[in-house]
């Protein structure tokens, strides 16, 4: 066995081998931007790692237990910006702890347990910025530490255990301290001394939260002559007779905005009343907002009494079901409402307003006219109201109206052109129910119009001319709606200056040719869910300026026709995710297409084919063009040889006897005979002999020699002996023409009977009939003989057809070929001698 | 010594990743006689403390809840998404926002990475009485980055 030493030094140099090998030299951590950014969260360090770049500017170290920072810990960093080590259980960090680190502006400490934190602890900082030291266990803000922190904006000491509001001293070297978080402290007593700081060194910009501190008492005259920007209260108060006392403290107070409210789940005040807001009498608000106050008491328009100077009111989820109007005649110029609960439309009657939000009011029915003629900017959503006749001057009395937001309504009837409103930029009907909206040009005198939203409107459009006059509009959104028989006709021809269109969702099926005529500046077109069935992009030719194209989530199939050049050359995003492609050979061009335009497509990789394909969830991209020139040579390939075996076959068929010439085997020779055969006819028969037979024999191809008696038989010799030796002996086969006249003729019947005895002597099949025309079988049974014979052999039957013909003369040749000597001339005629020479003796 | 070193290093070259592929327990949040529901974590980060209340099956509104987790993300938004599943079938998906940038709801809103939040109170829902069955319900708590805050595989049996 191997003594451990030797294994040990085997093992330390292949372990060092291996680190070597890591290639992320800032394991275990994860590098989220080379060099600078890093992330160590929760990795169960015990120590700060120090593989990580000098050049680090921002390091995550969070939930690792730390436990303590000693001196000059982070020295390795002296780039660091951002140093993030919330909850690494630190429970003490030493004098320098941070030293060096010269450009950090932000430090988080949430959930730190500290327990000890020594004077220098944060020396250096020296462009500190946002100290965040949330639930770390302080006790008090004049012990912390960080009086020298001179460029510090925000502290953030939420969740401590923080009872006194004393601002320490240091802060008047924080000229530019912006945020002070108390939130979820101790504080319960807020003292004239508390703010000493603040009215040597004033920190208008200051943005105090103390929400969640259980406040009691708030000595009077402490905030006097105090400027903040902003006061936060919320959930601080038990009864309404302290949050009465308290706001009264706040006497004095010079603010640009005061929140005021509780937290849903933290709602102590069991019932609210006016008189709760008196001491706002004595302060200086700009802006005032309340939030989650439940049960308001009736008569409630006192309420805002003290608030008619204010400039910015909201309101958030206020119970003010009682109330039935907004007091009249004072200046506020913004106005916002949000789940009020208002039982009806309030009135409102406030000349200087600007702006009014009024929305998630559940339970209004109607929209009642209000007279706000200063009013630019109108939302109105989601309130489930309807609106009888929209829009006019006369509903709000105002004719500077801007924006105006009629979202998540009912219905609205369409009813009047916007008439007075022609200073409108921003239009919102979404998810509204819009009536009447198809009639007429609703739009026309909208000329300064930049944005509408008609999306899920209920809207079908007949009409073309419903967007005419909008030649401002920039982005118009109509998503969720539908057109006559599903086809986009040019319905935008006056919008020259649109750069955005959405027509998702509006079943569309087909687009026309003109439909995109007038859209020069267009760059966003979004077509996705509808129900287009080929990527036609004859219609996106016009929009010279398309940059974004979305044709995702319809049934595109493939391109309609083959040409797919006309895109635009602007195109630089075109999604065609979640379509029905069909990846086969007919597409081929356009899978080849998608693939060249792999540069432009967004998520190429998830395009997939359709389900009836065979391709079936396989990726577009994984088509290849091979299988279909496979598919092309083999189906080529077979239709050819196909085709060339039907051609030989019907050549052979043609030139079977021109081929038996031609082949060497079969070598055409005269052999012993000089005729190929003699034919037996009746001379009333002479014509059909001589135009048909002869003719056809001797004439085609192979060229056969026929014995004829008025051509061959030698005169001057008796007939019978013309007969036998120039029919009969110098013939191989007999051509019997059997015809009625044959049966008749006497020399005729004597040169058949001859025939079969010569048939008889030579033991060879010669002889073949042609039957020319039906006989009689009465006129056959004369002769037994044939009649046997032609009952039991096979004979031709001439039949004056082309089919007849065709069959006929085929038939007579092989027959007349049959038994014919193949054999090379010379030998034939050396056979032939010998033969004569036989039959002399 | 040389050999416990030895052993050490071949411990350290042999020794399997820790962590990673574990599921975190199953917790009951409530359980009564008819009604059962059981949660899982489905963060990898972390687990969490849950329970209702009130659990029965005649299911009464605004059920008060208590949820406990230390943040691993800021949560100046918190967006809520429910999943109910029967069988393998969908039959509910629920987006919810539950803190707002804007004058937030909720004590718990626009806390911080490293805080530990606690938050007992009702909560919106309607009352009625659970069929009998066994559900799956898949929570998912995310920030305005995506960012999940929390996520959880619930069973709710209703015998």
């Amino acid at each position: 066995m191997m003594p451990p030493t030797r294994l040990a030094g085997t093992l330390i140099p292949a372990m060092a081998f291996l680190s070597c090998l890591r290639p992320e030299s800032w394991d275990p951590c994860v590098q989220v931007v080379p060099n600078t950014t890093y992330q160590c969260m929760e990795l169960n360090l015990y120590k700060i790692p120090d593989n990580i770049p000098k050049s680090t500017k921002k390091l995550d170290l969070s939930f690792n237990p730390l436990r303590r920072l000693g001196s000059h810990s982070f020295s390795n960093f002296p780039e660091l910006q951002v140093l993030d080590l919330s909850r690494c259980e630190i429970q003490m960090i030493e004098d320098d702890a941070y030293q060096g680190l010269n450009h950090l502006s932000t430090l988080i400490l949430t959930g730190n347990p500290i327990q000890k934190l020594a004077l220098g602890a944060f020396s250096g900082l020296s462009s500190l910025q946002t100290l965040v030291a949330v639930e770390t266990n302080l006790a008090s803000l004049e012990d912390f530490p960080i009086g020298h922190l001179k460029t510090l904006k925000e502290l953030n000491v939420a969740h401590n255990l923080i009872h006194s509001f004393q601002l320490p001293e240091y802060f008047s070297n924080m000229p530019h301290l912006e945020h002070l978080d108390l939130f979820n402290n101790k504080i319960q007593n807020i003292y004239h001394k508390d703010l000493h700081v603040l009215r040597q060194m004033p920190l208008i910009n200051l943005s105090l939260d103390l929400s969640l501190n259980p406040l009691d008492f708030i000595q009077p005259g402490a905030f006097k002559e105090i400027k903040l920007n902003e006061l936060t209260l919320r959930s601080n108060f038990d009864s309404i007779d302290v949050m009465k006392t308290c706001i009264e403290g706040l006497a004095g107070l010079k603010i640009n905005r005061l929140v005021l409210g509780q937290f849903k789940n933290e709602r102590n005040l069991k019932r609210f009343d006016k008189s709760v807001l008196e001491g706002l009498c004595n302060m200086t608000i700009e802006e005032f907002r309340a939030a989650h106050f439940d049960d308001f008491s009736e008569d409630s328009i006192d309420l805002f009494n003290c608030l008619a100077n204010v400039s910015k009111i909201s309101l958030v989820s206020l119970d003010l079901s009682e109330l039935k109007s907004f007091p009249k005649s004072f200046r506020w110029q913004a106005l916002e409402s949000v789940k009020c609960n208002f039982e009806q439309f309030p009135t409102l009657e406030l000349p200087s307003l600007k702006r009014l939000v009024f929305t998630s009011n559940r339970g209004l029915n109607s929209f009642t006219e209000v007279k706000l003629p200063s009013l630019e900017f109108l939302d109105l959503s989601r309130n489930g109201l309807s609106f009888k006749g929209c829009c006019s001057w006369r509903d709000l009395e105002t004719t500077r109206l801007k924006h105006l937001d009629l979202s998540f309504n009912d219905v609205i009837t369409m009813s009047s052109n916007f008439m007075g409103l022609e200073q409108l930029e921003y239009l919102d009907f979404q998810h509204s129910n819009l009536k009447q909206g198809n009639d007429f040009p609703v739009f026309l005198s909208l000329k300064n119009l930049r944005y509408l939203d008609i999306s899920y409107t209920n809207t079908r459009v007949v009409f073309h001319g419903v967007f005419d006059g909008l030649v401002s509009l920039q982005v118009l959104k109509m998503a969720g709606n539908s057109f006559k028989d599903n086809s986009l006709p040019n319905v935008f021809r006056a919008l020259t200056n649109l750069t955005s269109l959405d027509l998702s969702k509006c079943q569309l099926e087909q687009v026309s040719q003109e439909a995109f005529y007038s859209l020069p500046r267009l760059r966003l077109l979004n077509m996705s869910y509808n129900n287009l069935l080929s990527l036609d992009t004859l219609p996106y030719k016009p929009l010279h300026s398309l940059q974004i194209l979305d044709c995702s989530f319809n049934r595109i199939v493939a391109s309609k026709g083959q040409e797919l050049q006309h895109f635009p050359s602007s195109l630089a995003s075109l999604n065609l995710t979640q379509n029905d492609f069909a990846c086969v050979c007919e597409h081929q061009s356009f899978l080849q297409w998608v693939k060249d335009q792999r540069d432009i497509l967004v998520d190429v990789e998830q395009l997939v084919c359709a389900k009836s394909s065979d391709m079936q969830g396989m990726p577009v991209l994984s088509f290849r063009n091979a299988t279909c020139q496979m598919n092309k040579t083999i189906i080529g390939i077979s239709v050819f040889a196909v085709l060339t075996v039907s051609v030989v076959v019907v050549l052979v068929y043609k030139f079977y006897f021109h081929l038996m010439l031609l082949a060497g085997c079969k070598k055409y020779g005269k052999g012993e005979s000089t005729y190929d055969a003699f034919v037996i006819y009746s001379s009333h028969d002479e014509d059909w002999v001589r135009n048909e037979l002869v003719k056809n024999l001797e004439e085609g191809v192979p060229p056969f020699q026929l014995c004829l008696h008025y051509r061959d038989f030698i005169p001057g010799v008796a007939i019978a002996a013309n007969i036998i030796q120039e029919g009969f002996h110098k013939s191989r086969k007999v051509i019997v023409v059997v015809s009625q006249h044959f049966i008749q003729s006497r020399w005729c019947i004597f040169e058949y009977e001859i025939a079969q005895t010569w048939q008889f002597l030579n033991s060879h099949a010669g002889i073949i009939f042609i039957v020319l025309q039906k006989l009689e079988k009465s006129l056959l049974r004369q002769q037994v003989e044939l009649y046997r014979l032609l009952s039991r052999n096979t004979y031709l039957e001439w039949e004056d057809s082309v089919l007849g013909r065709h069959i006929f003369w085929r038939r007579l040749r092989k027959a007349l070929l049959d038994g014919k000597t193949w054999s090379p001339e010379e030998t034939a005629d050396a056979e032939s001698n010998q033969h004569d020479a036989e039959n002399s003796t | 010594m040389k050999g416990f070193t030895a052993l050490f290093l071949v411990w350290t070259l042999l020794s399997p990743d820790s962590g990673g592929g574990e599921a975190w327990p199953t917790h009951t949040a409530c359980r009564d006689g008819s009604l059962e529901v059981l949660y899982q974590s489905c963060d990898p980060l972390q687990d969490f403390g849950f329970s209702v209340d009130q659990c029965s099956k005649q299911l009464k509104s605004n059920l008060n809840i208590r949820f406990g987790i230390i943040l691993r993300e800021d949560i100046k938004e918190l967006f809520l998404d429910v999943a109910l599943f029967t069988k393998g079938s969908s039959i509910l998906n629920y987006s919810y926002p539950i803190c707002e940038e804007d004058l937030p709801k909720f004590t718990f809103c626009g806390r911080r990475k490293g805080e530990q939040i606690y938050y007992a109170g009702p909560i919106n829902n309607p009352g009625f009485e659970v069929p009998v069955g066994e559900y799956q319900v898949l929570l998912e708590l995310y920030n305005e980055n995506h960012s999940t805050v929390a996520c959880a595989n619930a069973t709710v049996i209703c015998s």
